[in-house]
């Protein structure tokens, strides 16, 4: 799993026919300070996060494939929790 | 799925078996600074990796890519690969938290 936070979306229209209807969230990999660990990471938002929401982000490509309802989906990235910013 | 520039694509002479009529494009995976601009030209130091295409994208255009067992997913037979386009992007919003 992937501690990160949004930080931007995408839009596509020519893409794997799994990912037509599916929010494409831009997320920064981050440390527990919050400070960025590496490139960005694309992942499916079903859950709908908002900017700068501390995320986890899981990349098994199983799960995906069940939001998507298509075995053949390629995609891995998905964003599977939004994390209390409280704690 | 990482956002990635077209940079340019190879052409095989040889090939596996299971390539047969694939396209390949070199990516240029892109960072925090080429995504907000501040790095012009658009192409990371780093490595390049070449990803298999069939949705077409030219040089310029900006793409996601999946690395992994994933990438063979979308082929019913087995295929010794492990990087794939899967979508050409239209719009980037980025904007990082300082």
């Amino acid at each position: 799993m992937i501690l990160a936070r949004v930080e931007g979306h995408a839009t596509t229209t020519v893409s794997h026919p799994s990912l037509v209807g599916q929010k494409i969230a831009l997320c920064t990999p981050i440390d527990e300070k919050g400070r960025r660990v590496g490139f960005p990471i694309a992942a499916l938002d079903p859950i709908g996060s908002g900017l700068y929401a501390k995320v986890f982000i899981t990349t098994d490509g199983r799960f995906s494939q069940s939001t998507t309802g298509d075995s053949a989906s390629p995609i891995r990235n998905e964003i599977i929790g939004i994390i209390d910013s409280k704690s | 799925m990482k956002p990635a520039k077209v940079i340019g694509n190879v052409t095989l002479s040889q090939a596996a078996s299971a390539f047969k009529g694939a396209r390949w494009l070199v990516m240029s995976p892109q960072g925090p600074d080429e995504l907000t601009g501040k790095n012009a030209s658009g192409v990371s130091h780093g490595w390049t990796p070449v990803v298999y295409d069939n949705l077409g994208a030219g040089v310029g255009e900006d793409i996601l890519y999946v690395e992994g067992s994933e990438a063979t997913q979308p082929f019913g037979f087995p295929i010794p690969l492990d990087a794939i386009n899967v979508a050409i992007l239209d719009q980037i919003y980025f904007k990082p938290q300082l």
